[in-house]
C-alpha cells in the first residue's frame, strides 16, 4: 500500500517537470506582443505632456535634493560643492558644530553646552578650551512641534469629521446648505484665514473676550509656545475639516441602509451601530483621511506663516513655534544643503509613519 | 405567538404639485397568522407584501391599522422590542465581522431581566416593596453556547470564522436567518429569503427554511412572488395584488379555488390558460365549444355566494393539467398543437386557438399519444373556471 502512495504523489510532479520542460521548448506566442507594439509609440505621446511636466516638476526635484542632501557646501547658484558628506544630517540633527573658524566639531566631544544646548565648549588638540555652534531649531523646535501638531489635530480633526458627517448625513432637510456651509474653510486662503485667527486669538480677541480670559496673548510677542500651539491646532483643525467631511459624507452614503435596519432589529444602541456598524463600513476612507492628513500634517508651514508671520512668539530669540518644512523653507535662503537633509529625514519619517498606517490598516480596514 | 394584522394601511404621500398622487402600498389589510405557522405573503412586485413585513418588523410606521402579537398590540413599539428575527433579502450580513460575530451581535445587545436574590435564595423587596430585578449582560460563554447551537440548527458550524464574503449564496442566506434566530424571536420575518440563490440551490434552501421553521416552531411570516416557493413551505398563503388582499388560505385550497383571475392567474406553472368565453343557459362556450356544464348543485353554491350566473361574456381559465385527450368526451373542447415538448414525466402541449388571451400550454400524461395539429380534448370540470368581466374580474364558476 505504501509505495503505491507515493508513486501517486510522484505522478503529478514528473508531469509539472515534464510540461515544463516541454513548454520550454516551443516557440512562444506572440499575437499579444504585435498587436501591442504597434501602437506603443501613440500610447507614450499622449502620456507625454504628463511625463515631460512630472519630469521636470516632481521627479528631477526629488531625484536633487536628495543629492543635495549629501553634498557639502553646495553652492545653488554655481551647481557648486565640495563633495560627498553625512555632515548635513549631523548638523540637522545638532550633532555636528562648527567652531568660528570653520573647524567641525562633534557634539559628543564637548563638555558643556550654553545658551539652550547651542554653544558647546571642547578642548582642541593643543589643550585650550573652544567654543562650537550647534543648530538645535530641528532637534529642539522643529521636530517637537510637528510631531505635537500631528498627533494632536489628526486624530481631533478626525474624530470631529465623523461626527459632522454623521450628523450631516442623518438630517436630510438642510443637508445641501449645511454641506455648503461646512465647505466653505476648504475654499479660504489658509492666509486669510490665519489673519482671522490672528485676529481671534489677539489679546484682545473675541477668544479672550468670550470665556473671559482678561488679557491672555495666544500669538502675540511674549506668550508662551504652548499656548501658541492651542491656537495653531485649532486652526488647523478648523482648517482641515472641510475635506474630511467631504469624504466621510460619501462614503457614508454608500452604505446600504439595510445594515442600520438591521442594526435596529438587532436592538444596538446609537453609539454601538456607529461603533460597529459605520466606522468599520467607513473604514477605507477613514484610512484615506488619515495617510493624506497625517503627511498634510508633516508638512504643516501655511498655517504658522498665516497665524504667526514668523517662527517665533518671542520676539525673534529663538525659533519656538519652528515646523520642519518652515525649517527647510527657511534654509533654501543660503543654506540649501541643510534644508535638502531635513528633507530626507522628514521623507523617511512620514514613509515609516505611513508604512506603520498600512500595516495596521491591514486587520483593522474592511473594504 | 400569533400575529393578527387589523386593517393595515400604508400610504406613501404623492406630490399634488407635480401630480403625483398618493400611493397606496397596503390598503386594509387583515390577516391572522396562527402560532407556530408558516404563512407566505404571495404577489407580482410592488404588491405591497415587503411594506407589510417592514411594517410588522417596525421598521415602517403603518399610516392606519393595528398590529397584535398575541395579546399585546405592538403598532406603536420600537423594533427591537417587538421580539422577531428579520432575515433581509441580500441578508444584510455585516461584511466586516465574522459569521460568528455576526450571529453573535444581537446576543452582545440583550439585558437579561433577573430577579435578585438575597442570601436565603429568596427574592429582594425594594424600598416600595415591590420585587427587585437587575439587568445583566450575557456571559461570554453564555453567548458561545447560544451561538453554536443556533449554527449547528443551520448547519452553519464549519463556517464560523469566516467573512460572509468568503461564503456562497446559500450560506450566507443561513447566517442571515441564524442571526435573526439567535435572539429566540417569537416571530421570524423572511424578506424574499431565496431570490439571490440560484435555482437549485432555491429548492434546497426552501426546504431548509421549512425544517428551521418547524423544528423551533417558530411563527413565520414569509414574504415572495414566487408562487412555487410560497405554495411548496407555507402552511397559509396570503395572495396580495395592489396593496389589496385578494385571497387567502391553505395553498392547494387557494390553488383549487381562486377567488378571482388575478388568483388564478398567478398561481400555478405554467400559468393558467385564459380564453374568451360566453355563459349560455348554465353552459360555458369557448367559441362553439361547450366545455363545461353547471351542475345544480354547482348552481344553487353560487347563488348563495350571490355569484351572477345568468347568460354572460366570461373569462375562461383552464388549468394546463385540465384536459384530458379523449374524442368520446361529451363535451369537447377543439385546440391546436403548435409544438409538443417533452419534459420526461410530462409532456407540454403548446398550442393556440382563436379565442386565446394568453400562451397556451396544456400539460398531460407522457403515454398519451397526441401529434401536431388539431386535437379534440374533454376538459377536467374542476380544472376549468369562468371569471366575470366586471371590476375585479370575480370568479363565477
Amino acid at each position: 500500500m505504501a509505495p503505491e502512495k507515493t508513486a501517486q504523489e510522484k505522478t503529478p510532479f514528473i508531469a509539472k517537470a515534464k510540461g515544463f520542460v516541454v513548454n520550454l521548448f516551443k516557440p512562444k506566442e506572440r499575437v499579444s506582443a504585435d498587436a501591442g507594439e504597434k501602437n506603443n509609440w501613440k500610447a507614450w505621446l499622449y502620456l507625454a505632456p504628463c511625463i515631460i511636466l512630472l519630469a521636470v516638476f516632481t521627479f528631477y526635484p526629488l531625484i536633487n535634493t536628495i543629492a543635495i542632501a549629501f553634498l557639502k557646501n553646495y553652492d545653488y547658484i554655481q551647481q557648486t560643492s565640495e563633495g560627498f558628506t553625512l555632515e548635513n544630517f549631523g548638523v540637522v540633527l545638532g550633532l555636528v558644530g562648527y567652531t568660528q573658524s570653520g573647524d567641525m566639531v562633534m557634539r559628543w566631544n564637548c563638555t558643556s553646552f550654553r545658551s539652550g544646548g547651542v554653544v558647546g565648549s571642547f578642548i582642541d588638540a593643543g589643550g585650550v578650551v573652544r567654543d562650537a555652534y550647534f543648530t538645535m531649531d530641528v532637534i529642539k523646535y522643529a521636530f517637537p512641534n510637528t510631531l505635537i501638531i500631528t498627533f494632536i489635530t489628526v486624530p481631533i480633526s478626525i474624530i470631529i469629521a465623523l461626527f459632522i458627517a454623521i450628523g450631516l448625513n442623518s438630517i436630510p432637510a438642510f443637508h445641501k446648505a449645511l454641506q455648503t456651509i461646512f465647505f466653505v474653510p476648504y475654499v479660504t486662503n489658509a492666509i486669510a484665514v490665519g489673519m482671522v485667527f490672528a485676529v481671534l486669538f489677539d489679546y484682545q480677541g473675541i477668544i479672550n473676550y468670550l470665556f473671559g480670559l482678561g488679557s491672555l496673548t495666544w500669538i502675540d510677542q511674549g506668550a508662551p509656545a504652548w499656548r501658541a500651539m492651542i491656537a495653531l491646532c485649532v486652526y488647523i483643525v478648523w482648517h482641515s475639516l472641510p475635506f474630511k467631511i467631504l469624504i466621510l459624507l460619501s462614503g457614508l452614503q454608500n452604505i446600504d441602509k439595510q445594515y442600520y435596519d438591521a442594526a435596529k432589529i438587532d436592538s444596538a444602541s446609537g453609539f454601538k451601530t456607529m461603533m460597529n456598524v459605520t466606522v468599520p463600513l467607513l473604514s477605507p476612507q477613514i484610512l484615506y483621511i488619515m495617510i493624506t492628513s497625517f503627511i498634510g500634517a508633516f508638512k504643516e508651514y501655511t498655517s504658522v506663516v498665516g497665524l504667526l508671520g514668523k517662527p517665533s512668539t518671542d520676539g525673534g530669540g529663538t525659533n519656538n513655534m519652528y515646523t520642519v518644512v518652515y525649517y527647510i523653507y527657511d534654509m533654501v535662503k543660503g543654506n540649501v544643503q541643510y534644508g535638502a537633509a531635513a528633507a530626507v529625514l522628514l521623507f523617511i519619517i512620514i514613509l515609516i509613519f505611513t508604512g506603520i498606517q498600512f500595516k495596521v490598516s491591514k486587520k483593522r480596514v474592511h473594504y | 405567538m400569533e400575529i393578527r394584522i387589523k386593517d393595515l394601511t400604508k400610504v406613501f404621500p404623492g406630490n399634488p404639485k407635480k401630480g403625483i398622487p398618493d400611493t397606496y402600498a397596503v390598503d386594509n389589510l387583515n390577516i391572522v397568522v396562527p402560532d407556530g405557522q408558516l404563512v407566505g405573503l404571495l404577489g407580482p412586485s410592488g404588491c405591497g407584501k415587503s411594506t407589510t413585513l417592514y411594517m410588522v418588523s417596525g421598521l415602517l410606521e403603518p399610516t392606519n391599522g393595528e398590529i397584535w402579537f398575541g395579546d399585546e398590540d405592538v403598532t406603536d413599539l420600537e423594533p427591537e422590542k417587538r421580539g422577531i428575527g428579520l432575515v433581509f433579502q441580500n441578508y444584510a450580513l455585516y461584511p466586516h465581522m465574522t459569521v460568528y460575530k455576526n450571529v453573535a451581535f444581537p446576543l452582545t445587545n440583550l439585558r437579561l431581566v433577573e430577579p435578585v436574590l438575597g442570601e436565603d435564595g429568596k427574592q429582594l423587596m425594594n424600598v416600595d416593596g415591590k420585587p427587585e430585578f437587575k439587568k445583566r449582560k450575557l456571559t461570554k460563554d453564555e453567548i458561545d453556547k447560544i451561538v453554536r447551537e443556533t449554527a449547528r440548527i443551520v448547519q452553519i458550524e464549519p463556517y464560523l470564522e469566516r467573512k460572509p464574503n468568503q461564503l456562497s449564496g446559500g450560506q450566507q442566506q443561513r447566517v442571515a436567518i441564524a442571526r435573526a434566530l439567535v435572539k429566540k424571536p417569537k416571530v421570524l420575518l423572511l424578506d424574499e429569503p431565496l431570490s439571490n440563490l440560484d435555482a437549485r440551490l432555491r429548492l434546497q434552501t426552501r426546504e431548509e427554511i421549512r425544517r428551521i421553521q418547524q423544528s423551533t416552531g417558530i411563527t413565520t411570516i414569509f414574504v415572495t412572488h414566487d408562487q412555487e416557493e410560497a405554495m411548496s413551505i407555507s402552511d397559509k398563503i396570503v395572495v396580495m395584488k395592489l396593496g389589496v388582499k385578494q385571497q387567502e388560505g391553505v395553498p392547494q385550497d387557494v390553488y383549487n379555488d381562486p377567488c378571482n383571475k388575478f388568483v388564478a392567474n398567478f398561481l400555478g406553472t405554467p400559468p393558467i390558460n385564459l380564453f374568451k368565453g360566453l355563459l349560455k343557459d348554465h353552459k360555458l362556450y369557448i367559441g362553439n365549444d361547450c366545455v363545461r356544464e353547471i351542475t345544480p348543485e354547482e348552481v344553487e353554491e353560487a347563488a348563495k355566494l350571490g355569484r351572477d350566473l345568468n347568460d354572460q361574456e366570461v373569462t375562461i381559465g383552464i388549468r394546463p393539467e385540465g384536459i384530458v385527450i379523449d374524442e368520446r368526451a361529451p363535451e369537447m373542447f377543439h385546440f391546436h398543437v403548435n409544438r409538443i415538448l417533452t419534459m420526461g414525466r410530462d409532456i407540454m402541449l403548446v398550442s393556440d386557438h382563436e379565442q386565446k388571451l394568453s400562451d397556451t400550454k396544456f400539460v398531460i400524461d407522457a403515454f398519451t399519444k397526441v401529434s401536431v395539429g388539431d386535437v379534440v380534448c374533454a376538459v377536467k370540470p374542476h380544472k376549468c373556471f369562468a371569471f366575470s368581466l366586471a371590476d375585479g374580474e370575480p370568479r363565477l364558476i
